[in-house]
């Protein structure tokens, strides 16, 4: 018993390790993500690892853009690496979309089956992020990244559905308009044309938002 | 560059103001205790691989601690000796 809750513990210092030790460093070109998938399916535990802490935080930034509540994002995010860390041996390299893109249609549809189960409240889009003054953080920028965050988050709620889902896409997952549109199911053009019109808005908006008197008229 | 265009934020801008939606610190190690927990309790070849890391021969972690230890006495007791006839 315990040395099974030491097992545990040390399985959660490993994690955290991995995390500091590099584990958020830049990300990696797409020819080493592709030998990593081929060093994990093979059973290397780093590389897989490795494939998790170069993915989870653009996996969160994507579904939280879609699904609009950081408990929901928190649980999407859980599940989608999950899915991904266990079904390695089901992805195909293409020549047309990354490992990412990949990665970012499974999160897709666990967003989406989420976002089913249980849909989000359309205002919940204000609320202060939990660690604004986390890691000894300047209090001033935490302020400033939770008023541009929120000034996101209240653009985004003004948007349709599948807008909402293209461009965190586009801007939280990285993704091109080619990869875009195999993950949506649809044609490069559109999502070109759906993504520059967006981006005026959007742009718009925040920037309106971000304004001293909120963008209001 | 600038972020702002005469119609709002630009793409680069749009980029930068996305990364805002990162999970906070206590975000993201919940998220990481969560799969790896998941992975812990289904037994996966995956969770049986990270376990593996820590279950491979307590016995020889068990040697390994031995030796530094003794290792670390040797180093440290000379000086230690002298030091201590030094004051006597």
């Amino acid at each position: 018993m315990i040395a099974l809750q030491l097992e545990s513990q040390l399985v959660l210092l490993f994690a955290a390790l991995g995390r500091n030790l590099g584990g958020d460093a830049e990300p990696l070109a797409e020819d080493a993500i592709v030998r990593l998938v081929e060093q994990a399916r093979a059973g290397d535990t780093g590389a897989r690892q490795t494939l998790y802490v170069q993915h989870v935080d653009r996996v969160f930034r994507t579904v939280r853009g879609i699904l609009r509540s950081d408990a929901d994002a928190e649980d999407a995010t859980q599940d989608a690496m999950l899915k991904v860390l266990t079904s390695l041996h089901t992805y195909t390299p293409r020549a047309d979309a990354r490992f990412a893109a990949w990665v970012m249609t499974i999160a897709v549809n666990t967003a989406h089956r989420r976002f089913r189960r249980r849909r989000p409240e359309l205002t919940a889009t204000g609320e202060l992020p939990e660690t604004a003054d986390e890691d000894g953080a300047d209090p001033a920028e935490g302020l400033d990244r939770a008023r541009r965050r929120r000034a996101l988050l209240i653009a985004l709620a003004e948007l349709s559905e599948r807008e909402r889902l293209i461009v965190s896409l586009r801007y939280g997952a990285e993704l091109n308009a080619s990869e875009i549109a195999a993950t949506v199911g649809s044609e490069s053009a559109a999502i070109r044309k759906i993504l520059e019109r967006t981006r005026t808005r959007l742009g718009a908006r925040i920037e309106a938002l971000l304004t001293p008197d909120g963008g209001r008229p | 560059m600038s972020d702002v265009m005469d119609d709002g934020l630009n793409d680069e801008g749009l980029g930068n103001i996305w990364t805002t939606l990162e999970p906070a610190m206590g975000q993201r190690r919940r998220i990481d205790a969560r799969v790896y927990e998941w992975l812990e309790a289904h037994d996966t070849t995956l969770a049986a691989e990270w376990l593996g890391l820590f279950k491979v021969a307590p016995f020889s972690a068990a040697g390994l601690v031995a030796v530094s230890a003794v290792a670390i006495a040797f180093a440290t007791a000379s000086p230690l000796l002298w030091l201590a006839r030094l004051l006597l």
